[in-house]
């Protein structure tokens, strides 16, 4: 889980403006290489469109998603990176039995797998879809974009916002929503007038900026409510209800047991001296 | 003769249907070896969209509940204390216990990492709903294992631990029921994290509510059914005046949980119900040949007393279940667009697994003490005041009776 009471605004935060993206893939190739992902064997169009690889797997914890469109009669091409969003109040902490996934106080959701069993239970949870399961192995283990932490613990920047040379931006979280808001008053005909990320499922340490509505880009519609306080409002009641249930279980049956034992001494009484009951 | 020759000669002696059991428990065994050689995706159809298919569809949401008898009954004989039904508390232990021990099984095959399942116990993450439930379901194996002792001891005539059993008894029947409570109902918290993929026929606040009391539906009826048929087939006595008993409660119990579910239904759902055509049909079955159909046929006196109406409606309770969880953990967490169906390797596990609760079932049966309990001869009462020396006899006779 996240420690409490952090300030989002500190943590590091990416600020991907959809619109100055050219399409060419040099975050894909930055992540495999610090991240040390192996290739995959693709090919084009054996997916939804142009994107190569065709998804996200456990050698690939970002991609490129293009989207063509037309505009004033000329085809024209949109992007998506997708990656993992690093929630400020991350579905898959909550839900993990171990605790391997951990809110980091610099921004990224990091994923401890020497204590990972390999439940799925985050892949169930994550509304982005983000977390992989590394399906080819006898024992797999779960595999998702680090956000860079080894490099961002050490004051650099992402692999990725490394490489980038036009549209992603790396820094504080409270900065990048103000750069965000100042770019869609700057240049409002270019921009939808929303931000992705900024309260999507509680708040989320990257923020996109687009042209063509969400949706069609293929961003996922995810609540605005964090996502751990679904199952919290259930779970905080746990040890109320085993108390209440335990102990009203116990009353009941002490005075129920209680009333038999006084109802077969009355009748010992009644019946004389002889101590063993025939029944 | 060596005790294998023994062994190979008791399991000849058995019917032809519990020697074909063996065979799907092996089938069920061996492909389960699969799973660890060539990995989960190739024995599985799952995939980074669906990544819970049928093993924790049934053998984990679906199995738990099917369990639920042990704790039920425990409650109503013991805590509100209608003794005759004490006869039928041993039967659904036992099946609790098979059912807990294999739904244990069933999660350590879907497990990446089985070896590691200690985990859960060292570090601890209580906001995880699946933390609750595995730290339950462990405790109450224990809990199950403890009460399932008693026949064991009864078999070979161990006095002292049977009197240690009996004092504890009590304690046991409610930690059992209070453990219950929550692991049931946590099921259901399991998928309120699922907010924007579980559909709004199922998804709503009440889930582990719901959960608990169609798990109480859900254990009564599989009690009913048991000892129906274990009468029927396997020439144990006839139960039916306290299944009659059995069935007067259960209606109340479906009542609340439609109750409860109209409610959620109407006053607590967010999102669209009917645009999903395939789904509304399921919901629609799971609703009416699920709940309403039982109902209406248990609050009919004529259906409670014939054993096989009774049965065909506990059958109908059980079902009902049966998809409700499949529809809040299969069914309805498909985006449209997708569909799971379960490879034939994960079928044949699930298959063994049945296979071998119903196996295990019919030789415990066989060879301990599980329906030929006579409780009028035991005193269930708690002992205070060291007034215990009354009921030593009691035990001693018992058990010298039956060694």
């Amino acid at each position: 889980m996240s420690e409490t009471n952090q300030d989002f605004n500190k943590s590091k935060a990416f600020l991907i403006d959809m619109t100055k993206c050219t399409g060419c893939r040099g975050c894909q190739v930055a992540c495999k290489q610090w991240n040390q992902l192996d290739a995959e064997k693709t090919e084009f169009f054996n997916g939804e469109g142009y994107q190569n690889p065709p998804l996200m797997s456990e050698h690939t914890f970002t991609r490129i998603k293009f989207r063509d469109y037309e505009k004033n009669g000329q085809n024209e091409f949109a992007f998506y990176k997708e990656m993992c969003m690093h929630c400020n109040e991350p579905a898959c902490a909550s839900v993990c039995p171990v605790g391997a996934f951990k809110k980091t106080k610099e921004g990224p959701v990091v994923y401890d797998a020497k204590r990972c069993i390999g439940c799925r239970f985050c892949m169930v949870a994550c509304p982005f879809g983000v977390p992989k399961y590394e399906w080819s192995k006898a024992f797999p283990l779960v595999r998702k974009c680090t956000g860079c932490y080894s490099r961002v613990k050490e004051g650099l920047k992402p692999a990725c916002a490394t490489t980038c040379v036009s549209a992603i931006t790396y820094g504080d979280r409270g900065e990048m929503i103000k750069e965000a808001n100042k770019r869609i008053a700057t240049r409002p005909e270019k921009y939808l007038k929303k931000l992705y990320g900024a309260e999507e499922a509680g708040g989320t340490s990257v923020i996109y900026l687009t042209a063509l509505p969400f949706d069609e880009l293929g961003f996922k519609p995810v609540t605005k409510r964090p996502l751990p306080s679904y199952t919290w409002q259930a779970l905080r009641l746990v040890p109320g209800i085993f108390l209440t249930v335990g102990s009203s279980l116990s009353l009941l049956s002490w005075f129920n047991h209680r009333k038999e034992r006084i109802a077969k001494e009355e009748e010992q009484r009644k019946s004389g001296a002889t101590p063993k009951e025939e029944s | 003769m060596t005790a294998a020759k023994i062994i190979i000669n008791e399991i000849k002696g058995y019917h032809r249907f519990v020697k074909f059991l063996i065979v799907l428990v092996s089938l069920g065994a061996l492909a389960s070896l699969v799973r660890f050689v060539f990995g989960l995706g190739v024995t599985t159809n799952l995939n980074d969209t669906f990544p819970w298919g049928l093993w924790i569809s049934f053998d984990v949401v679906t199995a738990v509940p099917l369990a639920a008898g042990a704790f039920t009954l425990g409650a109503i004989v013991h805590c509100f204390h209608i003794k005759k039904l004490e006869p039928l508390v041993r039967p659904a232990i036992v099946t609790g216990f098979l059912g807990y021990s294999l739904v244990c099984v069933g999660l350590l095959l879907d497990l990446g990492q089985p070896q590691r399942c200690w985990h859960t116990m060292v570090y601890w993450n209580p906001h995880s709903p699946m933390f609750e439930v595995s730290m339950c379901i462990a405790a109450y194996t224990t809990v199950l294992f403890l009460e399932f002792l008693s026949p064991v001891c009864e078999k070979f005539g161990y006095h002292v631990p049977l009197r240690l059993l009996r004092t504890i008894e009590m304690p046991l029947v409610i930690a059992a029921a209070s453990i219950s409570t929550l692991h049931q109902s946590s099921l259901g918290t399991f998928f309120l994290i699922a907010v924007d993929k579980l559909h709004s026929l199922w998804y709503n606040p009440l889930l582990p509510l719901l959960f608990w009391v169609s798990a109480m539906c859900a254990g009564i009826s599989i009690i009913i059914v048991e000892a129906t048929m274990s009468h029927k087939w396997m020439g144990q006595p006839d139960e039916s005046e306290l299944l009659e008993t059995l069935a007067k409660i259960l209606p109340w119990v479906i009542t609340a949980y439609l109750t409860l579910k109209l409610f959620s239904l109407f006053a607590l759902t967010e999102g669209p119900l009917f645009n999903r055509p395939g789904l509304v049909a399921l919901f629609a079955v799971e609703m009416l040949g699920g709940v309403i159909a039982p109902l209406v046929m248990l609050m009919n006196g004529n259906v409670r007393e014939n054993n096989r109406l009774r049965a065909t409606a506990a059958w109908l309770v059980i079902a009902g279940v049966i998809l409700n969880r499949f529809n809040v953990s299969m069914f309805g967490m498909e985006a449209p667009g997708t569909f799971y169906y379960p490879s034939f390797i994960e079928s044949l596990v699930t298959v063994g697994i049945i296979a071998a609760h119903i196996l295990f079932f019919v030789l415990i049966a066989k060879y301990f003490p599980i329906f030929e309990h006579h409780p009028e001869t035991v005193d269930y009462s708690i002992p205070d005041n060291f007034h215990k020396t009354d009921k030593g006899p009691a035990v001693h006779g018992k058990v010298a009776g039956e060694a």
